[in-house]
């Protein structure tokens, strides 16, 4: 790759011709940057959306070295990895030899190797090494230039200013209601306001606030002109812009999703950075205009310089009988291969020792059982903790499992009884097509809202007593005892008092019988979407899904559509655990949606003629797997056959002993005070309920791979909860249509998900969000540390981490694995140019398994290079 | 001769509870003991308890038990038993994670200790100890920068007070030649003391305790303070920040003067102005309970300075479980997707002025011993107004809504009427005020609320602006004290994830 040097100097060079559009150096700036959704659904999304087009090794250079941003653990991280015996040893040199055989060396492939392989297994550089006499003064002679990026606030110490000023405007500017008094002039957008009010900040200076006098009260030209007065060239901009962008990313993504949301997200940046920039002028304009940059020795030599002494078996005359270009070459070379090479070797060295253990346990032919006639089949979400469960439930009786995404293909908004808004209850790549209400008629809700709304009213009460000046001082008084009530119940025990308090909200918000609104009604009044679905929508839906999973022939009496949803108590991620198919939310109402089509006689009738024949006794049935606990809740249970009776009743039986075999499995994995409690599911339950629990579950954590394939390659064999399962049979789809589907949709939410623990897991700090107990939620959109900080985008530190010693999660890339023959995927491949490059780029990896021959295919990046050219 | 048994019982259960904290750290004891610890700690509330019932007032050398001693001690015993309960889980995992306990104890118990010494110097010596706890609770993420900052502030601050009780004391002691604390505070012995060392006594005195209640000027470090850990923050706001009250009550006979007790209530006063309009105005949920920590302070050094110390103390403790809960419960603030929302259903309800304004007449008529009855009486039909009008959020069950209500209501106040009740004999205060004062206070609070309706309907003017803009900047962190990264992890992951 070659080096780039970006200077953010005012070069004497005068200004070149041909300035780009402000909003196109934005919209180029913000792709290293992903939007943010509020904390409420959270939607587990990748932090380098925008950076797909390069390759994984390239971003993750581009960010380091100009950001300081790390891609990849630390090398303690590959340690305790290797000792735990996850990675393979001889992985590691396999690939060191394939990386030596592709990359362009600036030495003898000897050399280069030795200097390599003692970089990959050595920390630093012996002390006696960088003693050596002379090794300073020719470091020296070799200066390498920064490349890194510093904002002039950076280079003044005043980012943390500038950045406490950004938080400060935007979660005052963001709040959804938590204030009392709401920021003033919110009207006139983020900059408007924010123009209106900071020279009235009292925490600005008087020369400062002197200064915005005649500051531009628009945006575009706001922007501009800080630009220009803090002397940045129209050729470094866009770098200077990101490193603002990236200095607080959260906050930045917010206003991405929000400026999304209204229809304009470059301009919702604009402000954003017109803020940013205007006061960052505001507060730098004295030192005006900076020095050039010292662009000396800003990262060791004398280390790289020292390895190749040492281990490349060089001396130091060797050395200095090297041409400029050469040494330039080499330390070039041992730089980015310790920053950046050894441990992308090690990553992938991780990532084939996994490969190879799933690769062993899948393609181990297991003795056919006699195929016995399923008593009911269970339909459940890819998610991954649908894994053990689906083996348990599997185990304990006559059932079949199958995987797909947990909206069930259902592009739909959804709006509950009463609700005020509409959630897009699926993937966050998919737009809703439809809306889907729930209604009641007004006798049945009358008592659900009274039961309701006595709740309610105590807690409005409370709530508008603490907003009142004068009221507010007296609410210790008034509810002091009831409060201290509730927490010496907690705390005393914690699973009884929390089963009460969880009991009593259920039954508050037991919902009357409701009807959905499956059949064209109209129009939504604000999205425009129609509510319900025409009749050869209903069956289109039906059909697609039981073909994409393949099921279409021999259905048991009784089918279970399973949403999910977790249960926690006082987690503000709660939704980080619910469906992220179903837009971080529970995903009952989709698998309601679905049952109740799929019982539908005129569904029946449309299937039967394209094909897919439903027997009359077979009955659809909505359930929720709550992956807190292992259980399954019945959502809406129809009239019954005789037959689909005869299986619920067996499934019921059955359910008790999985949720048992299941909870075992979890809390081996979990973390304990002491020692591992007897009884799993009680010690389950009473995660779900403790309000102290900072763990109540793992959620998607060591995720690592996704299976698109037959059951029959999985079943009955422990995956360890680490693989989405998506059940596929390529004999169904002759068109491919449905594996593009599936990569298009599911499999992309996958690699969300895998890339956001990934990120969170790497750069806890920077794209997790810290530890869960110094956080604090702030206007109801998201959380940050302590006394404020970025808007925290990703996963909390105890989501990842067993402890503060001990990482859970393994940051591993998603494997994607097909079922199919080759010609399947190239197709695929072929068709889908995002897919390919997602693949090609290293941000996701794929293989494919062979059904006739039952080989494993592994789909490189090299492979697919080769096949391009064909 | 028996009484003195319940003094030595409650001594030594918090001896061992001091012992269980210290064997605690060893790396050698299984963690499976932090039950037992924790547990423990309910030893020395259930040893006051049954001193309080069984023998009231009790000295023993230095020590000096009466119904506030033995009601503190029953109080942060549950206290601090509920949050160690709570960090049990929800610290599992934490680096520190025994000291926590260790340091939860400390600062709990020494706290207890407090308002059971007799003794001027072990008053002057226990008044730091849980400020010496706290900030060290605070320090403890020490690889964090912003933590490492506040803990600084907050000992200087503390170091301050401390300074400022030990100082008191000492001087009232050499000057009145008794170090006992009851006799030292008697009428007799104060007359010794010349008029400006009353005056100094009393400035130095009102400085101990409003640093610790985060009172104006002094309301940076309680501000900032959201960078601890919840369950630490819980016990700094249910405990740490009542100690000024208790202070000012402990010496009552000395901090007597008329012109104290006006600064005092001007500082509180302008606390609860800012300390209200702080959580007015911000969205973080955590800043928006500290903002309302200064105002709850502030209304009980209102109370000080009227010379109510028993409805101070109730108020301290009803506070301190208000405030715990909601800081342990601060996780549960994010409403999940797909629950009804609320919408104005009924029409407006006139009438809740009326009502409040009878109610709190009543109030006024009905308690005419209480003191700082005319601001209960306000507060209370502030409150009866606010929740009737509720009822025009709601149409189906809002009656039923609105009587549960009121029978939460009735029950809060028999409890802090019992409790008054208890504390009536128990706090004499040597300060009546004038009825004028109390008048002034109450005429105050009502035209600050004036001004509060004034403004909201205002909201555009620059008045108000510079207002809001006024009380973001005194609720808002000083850079420093913020970060926006948790930097530490990453180089915690770098250090290595090895087992213990």
């Amino acid at each position: 790759m070659s080096r780039t040097v970006v200077s953010i100097e005012r070069s004497s060079s005068t200004k070149k011709g041909g300035a780009r559009p402000l909003a196109v150096m934005v919209s180029e700036a913000a792709k290293v940057i992903a939007p943010l959704w509020p904390i409420s659904a959270f939607i587990a999304r990748h932090p380098w959306m925008g950076m797909e087009d390069k390759s994984f090794v390239d971003a993750a250079d581009r960010l380091q070295e100009a950001y300081g941003l790390d891609l990849y653990p630390p090398m303690a991280v590959f340690h305790a990895a290797l000792s735990k015996g996850e990675i393979d040893v001889s992985f590691i040199e396999r690939r060191l030899q394939r990386w030596l055989d592709d990359e362009p060396l600036p030495a003898p492939r000897h050399e280069a190797e030795r200097l390599c392989r003692a970089l990959l297994w050595n920390d630093a550089v012996p002390e006696e090494a960088l003693q050596m006499p002379k090794l300073i003064e020719l470091a020296a002679a070799m200066p390498l230039r920064s490349v890194s990026i510093r904002t002039g606030s950076v280079r003044l110490g005043l980012e943390k200013r500038l950045d406490q000023q950004m938080i400060k405007w935007c979660k005052l500017f963001y709040d959804r209601g938590e204030a009392v008094w709401a920021l003033p002039h919110r009207e006139h957008g983020f900059y408007g306001s924010w123009r209106r009010l900071a020279p009235l900040d009292p925490s600005l200076s008087k020369e400062e606030r002197k200064r915005l006098f005649d500051w531009p009260h628009h945006p575009e030209e706001a922007l501009q002109r800080a630009l220009e007065q803090l002397g940045v060239q129209d050729e470094e901009a866009v770098a200077y812009l990101e490193a603002h962008l990236l200095a607080l990313p959260g906050w930045a993504g917010m206003m991405v999703w929000q400026s999304r949301r209204a229809g304009d997200e470059i301009g919702g940046l604009i402000n954003y950075l017109a803020v940013r920039l205007s006061l960052e002028w505001v507060f730098t304009a004295p030192h005006l205009p900076l020095k050039e940059e010292e662009n000396g020795d800003d990262r060791a030599v004398g280390p790289l310089l020292a390895a190749w002494i040492h281990w490349g078996g060089m001396t130091l005359d060797d050395w200095r009988r090297l041409s400029f270009e050469d040494r330039q070459a080499r330390l070039v070379f041992a730089d980015r291969f310790w920053r950046i090479g050894r441990r992308h070797l090690w990553l992938e060295a991780w990532e084939d020792t996994y490969e190879a253990k799933l690769k062993e346990a899948v393609l181990t032919r297991q003795p056919e059982e006699p195929k016995e006639q399923a008593a009911a089949q269970l339909l459940f979400c890819i998610d991954v903790r649908s894994e053990p469960f689906r083996r348990h439930v599997e185990a304990v009786g006559p059932f079949e499992t199958y995987g797909c995404a947990g909206f069930f293909g259902l592009p739909i908004q959804t709006r509950v009884l009463d609700g005020d808004d509409a959630h897009p209850s699926c993937p966050a790549i998919v737009a809703p097509q439809h809306e889907i209400n729930e209604t009641a008629s007004p006798e049945m809700a009358a008592p659900y809202r009274r039961r309701r709304d006595l709740f309610r009213f105590v807690g409005q009460t409370f709530k508008k007593i603490k907003q009142h000046m004068l009221a507010g001082l007296l609410l210790p008084e008034m509810s002091g005892p009831w409060l201290g009530l509730h927490t010496i119940a907690r705390s005393a025990a914690p699973a009884w008092a929390g089963q009460v308090i969880h009991q009593a909200e259920m039954s508050a918000q037991q919902k009357p019988k409701t009807t959905l609104s499956l059949d064209c009604q109209g129009h939504d009044e604000t999205t425009g979407l129609p509510i319900g679905l025409t009749k050869e929508e209903q069956v289109q839906y039906v059909k697609q899904l039981l073909v994409n999973i393949g099921l279409t022939s021999s259905f048991a009496p009784l089918v279970v559509v399973c949403g999910h949803e977790s249960e926690t108590t006082n987690n503000p991620y709660a939704s980080a655990l619910d469906c992220g198919a179903c837009g971080g939310a529970a995903g009952a109402f989709n698998a309601r949606v679905f049952a109740a089509l799929a019982n539908l006689p005129h569904v029946r009738d449309g299937l039967a003629r394209e094909g897919i024949v439903i027997p009359d006794e077979t009955v659809f049935v909505a359930a929720e797997h709550i992956t807190t606990v292992d259980e399954l809740r019945w959502v809406e249970v129809p009239p019954l056959s005789e037959a689909a009776e005869a299986a619920f009743r067996q499934l019921k039986q059955a359910l008790g002993e999985a949720s048992r075999r299941a909870n075992a499995e979890r809390m081996a994995k979990l973390p304990h005070v002491g020692q591992t409690p007897r009884d799993p599911v009680a010690e389950a339950q009473r995660r779900a309920v403790d309000w102290s629990e900072i763990r109540p579950e793992w959620g998607l954590a060591r995720n690592a791979a996704f299976l698109i394939g037959c059951r029959k390659l999985t079943k009955g064999k422990d995956l360890n909860g680490r693989v989405f399962l998506h059940s596929y049979d390529w004999r169904e789809d002759p068109t491919g249509e449905a594996l593009a589907g599936i990569i298009a949709g599911p499999a992309t939410v996958g690699q969300w998900i895998n890339l956001q623990y990934y990120a969170s897991t790497v750069a806890p700090h920077h794209y997790g969000s810290g530890d869960k107990t110094t956080q604090t939620v702030t206007g109801s959109i998201g959380v940050m540390q302590g006394n404020g900080s970025d808007l925290l985008a990703g996963l909390p530190w105890q989501s990842v981490a067993a402890s503060d010693r001990e990482l859970f999660h393994a940051p591993l890339r998603l494997l994607v694995i097909i079922e199919a023959p080759s010609y399947y995927i190239e197709q695929l491949l072929d068709r889908n140019e995002e897919f390919r490059r997602k693949v090609q780029n290293g941000w996701l990896r794929l293989a494919s398994i062979d059904p006739a021959s039952g080989a494993w295919v592994n789909w490189e990046a090299g492979r697919l290079a080769s096949m391009q050219q064909r | 001769m028996g009484n003195e048994w319940f003094a030595w019982g409650w001594l030594a259960a918090i001896a061992a509870v001091f012992l269980s904290a210290i064997v605690w750290l060893s790396p050698r004891v299984s963690e499976r003991y932090v039950h037992v610890h924790v547990w423990l700690l309910l030893l020395p509330g259930a040893a006051a308890l049954s001193g309080w019932i069984g023998a009231g007032g009790v000295d023993i050398g230095p020590w000096r038990f009466d119904a506030v001693s033995w009601l503190s001690a029953v109080y942060i015993s549950l206290l601090s038993w509920a949050i160690q309960r709570f960090s049990t889980r929800y610290l599992h995992g934490d680096r520190r994670y025994r000291l926590y306990f260790s340091l939860l104890t400390w600062t709990s118990f020494a706290a207890s200790l407090t308002w059971a010494a007799g003794d001027l110097r072990l008053i002057a010596v226990c008044w730091g100890l849980p400020l010496v706890g706290l900030v060290a609770l605070t320090a403890l993420k020490k690889e964090w920068e912003p933590a490492q900052f506040v803990a600084r502030q907050m000992g200087m601050l503390f170091l301050a007070s401390w300074i400022a009780v030990a100082l008191t004391v000492v001087w009232l002691g050499v000057r009145v030649g008794e170090w006992t604390l009851v006799s030292a505070l008697s009428a007799e012995r104060l007359a010794r003391l010349a008029l400006w060392e009353r005056t100094v006594m009393n400035g130095l005195l009102m400085l101990a305790a409003v640093i610790p209640a985060g009172q104006w000027p002094f309301h940076r470090w309680l501000m900032e303070s959201v960078v601890t850990p919840t369950p630490v923050s819980a016990v700094m706001h249910a405990g740490l920040v009542n100690a000024g009250g208790l202070l000012l009550w402990r010496f009552s006979p000395l901090f007597s003067e008329t012109w104290a007790h006006v600064v005092l209530f001007l500082i509180a006063f302008a606390s609860i102005l800012i300390g209200t309009g702080v959580s007015f105005v911000h969205v973080d949920y955590k800043r928006q309970l500290v903002g309302s920590t200064m105002a709850q302070m502030g209304v009980m050094l209102v109370q000080c300075a009227l010379g109510a110390y028993g409805a101070a103390v109730v108020h301290l403790v009803l506070h301190g479980l208000f405030k715990a809960t909601l800081f342990l419960q601060s996780g549960s603030v994010v409403s999940r997707v797909g629950r009804a929302g609320l919408r104005k259903t009924g029409s407006a309800w006139p009438g809740g002025i009326i009502l409040g304004v009878l109610l709190g007449w009543a109030f006024w008529q009905a308690a005419p011993h209480e003191p700082a009855r005319l601001l209960s009486a306000l507060l209370l039909a502030a409150s009866a107004t606010v929740a009737w009008g509720r009822l025009t959020d709601f149409r189906e069950g809002r009656w039923l809504g609105f009587a549960v209500v009121v029978a939460l209501a009735l029950v809060s106040e028999t409890v802090r009427h019992q409790f008054m009740v208890l504390l009536h004999n128990g706090m004499p205060s040597a300060f009546l005020p004038p009825a004028s004062f109390e008048w002034l206070v109450f005429a105050l609070f009502v035209a600050a609320a004036l001004v509060a309706v004034w403004i909201a309907n205002r909201r555009s003017s620059m008045l108000a602006i510079h207002l809001y803009m006024w009380l973001v900047h005194l609720g808002e962190p000083r850079p420093a004290a913020t970060e926006a990264h948790p930097r530490y992890l990453a180089s915690y992951l770098k250090e290595g994830m090895a087992h213990e």
